[in-house]
């Protein structure tokens, strides 16, 4: 695919840390902007998936990266296996990771089209993906959908949203030699100078999340920017403002006032993805609460949820089943008939609620010739290849 | 190290490329390589993920120069990679001091001290819009920039089983301090960016 026009990323003007070198060690920055997903409310449309599509990977070599993508869980996700590659932090060093290849991604697949349309023999082809040998078609973005876990009648899963974590301590950063990657003052986003970047993969094998892929075609490694151009213009990100069941939050945890502030901070019901990568995720999840589980006679056990709280905390760690609690402990109080300040938020009654300061419409933002309504590095009238 | 019989003699355009008999006259010298040292690696996941791994024993590689106008030449051959291509590629390099009494390239140049790269990969020419070759300065193991304006750099190579001959073509300029160093990359071992096999030594080159 090519044509979108997007200008290469470069190093944006405002201010950054994390040159090469960076330990990543303090590097908090004072604006951090951050997303909690609540994912009780997540149905795996992947509305938040093609948005990022559309808007960010539609160029040559971008054919199999999904910046965000929704799993299922339990399962294997995207790479195959990610969980098990490595990267991260443990006391203060970095985790030698695996850099994940094409074919643990899978995905960006091309299929029999002249085989099936115009070969003569479409009634007795299928349409299919072509195998090129090289492992790609026997794994995808969203391979393992809804195969979840558990025996019936108490199998289960549900669904989890992933993106680059634009991490406090990103290791990412860290572990490029080139000094290609930084994180913005601002508001904490990581980012990657695609011109200055060598190819190295580095990025790839640090990042414990192993969301960061590489664009053959171009030779650079390529990850979420949070739609910083976007956030520039007041706008909240693609995924975020297009999610039909409302359950991304974006704003600053370090905003008292903000919702993220209270599910992370006060309430303390939103937490990181595998805090043990030691990476200080700025991406959030609400854990799911489940129905109860089912006795072999199919009676209900009251006292057990469907989905193990073992496996929750092996997710989003210990202080999950305190989340969970209090989870409930609001719930009760409503159906008792009390109010919870806390499920209000989490329903949202106001879409806007979602998005902080980044309520701005992009239908809103001049968008006529000449002028640029959102900033990147290089002039759009610039070629794309570097 | 000096290598008083290498020099750069003038030769025509064919010389670019590296199966060309012109290069059959030229001296050559065999440069020996070491790794590049783990200790000089300046990002601590590098150096995390790489101490105790084996890495950096290419080599030596056959180094013979030419002039064609104003433009450099310079041949490199050595035993790559006889394992197909992964992640990957084989690449090949030559370093040069930017100012005389420069440190030895052993690291790749410092950030008080850069040198110029030219840089080769394999397979590069056949990606979405890239050069095979590209003219970088570094200022450090892997710590590789584009030279804005820097004048091209060009390269072609063969391969005769696991042997490859580059010639590497850029600005006559660099040589301007009369020393050079190579450096080289095996793809099939992951090597990328400082962690690959490089010259201890800047070669001299007879005036």
């Amino acid at each position: 695919m090519r044509g979108t026009g997007r200008p290469v990323i470069e190093r944006t003007r405002m201010g950054e840390y994390g040159a090469n070198g960076d330990t990543g060690e303090g590097a908090g920055a004072p604006g951090q902007v951050a997303m909690v997903f609540d994912l009780n409310k997540c149905m795996g449309c992947q509305t938040c998936s093609v948005a990022c599509k559309v808007l960010w990977t539609r160029e040559e070599g971008e054919d199999h990266q999904w910046w965000m993508s929704v799993n299922t869980q339990p399962g294997l996700g995207t790479p195959k296996g990610w969980e098990e590659m490595g990267g991260g932090w443990l006391d203060g060093q970095p985790v030698p990771g695996h850099q994940p290849g094409r074919a643990e991604f899978g995905g960006g697949w091309d299929f029999n089209y002249q085989e099936v349309f115009y070969g003569g023999t479409g009634s007795s082809t299928h349409l299919r993906p072509i195998d090129h040998g090289d492992g790609n078609t026997r794994w995808g973005m969203n391979w393992d959908e809804d195969q979840g876990g558990g025996e019936y009648p108490n199998s289960y899963y549900f669904y989890l949203p992933r993106l680059c974590n634009h991490c406090t301590h990103p290791v990412c950063v860290s572990a490029c030699p080139s000094g290609a990657m930084y994180k913005r003052h601002e508001d904490g986003v990581v980012l990657r100078d695609e011109s200055a970047c060598q190819g190295a993969r580095f990025c790839m094998e640090a990042c414990p999340y192993k969301k960061i892929y590489f664009n053959y075609a171009r030779n650079v490694a390529q990850h979420c920017i949070m739609c910083f151009p976007r956030l520039e213009a007041g706008v909240a990100p693609a995924c975020a403002r297009q999610c039909p069941g409302r359950l991304v939050f974006v704003g600053s945890a370090d905003d008292d006032e903000s919702p993220i502030h209270k599910l992370v901070h006060q309430w303390e019901v939103a937490l990181p993805l595998h805090p043990e990568f030691g990476t200080g995720p700025n991406i959030f999840y609400v854990p799911p609460l489940s129905p109860s589980r089912l006795h072999e006679d199919l009676s209900i056990d009251e006292e057990t949820p469907r989905i193990p709280p073992e496996y929750l905390e092996s997710l989003f760690g210990p202080k999950v089943h305190a989340a969970l609690d209090t989870m409930r402990r609001e719930l009760a109080r409503v159906r008792a008939g009390g109010q919870s300040e806390l499920l209000d938020t989490l329903i949202v009654y106001h879409w806007n609620d979602l998005f902080g300061r980044y309520t701005t419409d992009p239908a809103t933002l001049d968008r006529s010739p000449g002028r640029v309504p959102v900033r990147f590095g290089r002039s759009p009238s610039t070629p794309t290849t570097s | 190290m000096s290598v008083g019989s290498l020099t750069a003699p003038e030769v025509g355009e064919e010389a670019l490329d590296p199966d060309a008999g012109a290069w059959d006259a030229i001296p050559s010298e065999g440069v020996p390589l070491v790794p590049v040292p783990i200790e000089a690696q300046l990002n601590a996941y590098v150096r995390a993920a790489w101490t105790g791994r084996d890495y950096g024993r290419s080599g030596p590689v056959e180094l013979a120069l030419a002039r064609h106008g104003d433009r450099l030449l310079a041949r490199l051959s050595w035993d790559g990679s006889a394992v197909p291509p992964g992640e990957f590629t084989d690449a090949a390099g030559l370093l040069f001091p930017r100012e005389p009494g420069t440190a030895p390239p052993v690291t790749m140049g410092t950030h008080a001290e850069p040198v110029t790269l030219w840089q080769w990969r394999d397979r590069l020419a056949s990606q979405q819009g890239l050069p095979s070759a590209r003219h970088l300065v570094s200022t450090g193991p892997g710590v590789f920039r584009p030279v804005p304006a820097g004048g091209e750099v060009s390269a072609r190579s063969s391969r005769a089983g696991s042997r490859w001959s580059v010639v590497l073509a850029g600005p006559v300029e660099a040589l301007a301090t009369g020393s050079v160093g190579v450096a080289v990359w095996a793809g099939a071992n992951a090597e990328r960016a400082g962690i690959g096999a490089v010259c201890a030594t800047w070669v001299e080159v007879a005036p």
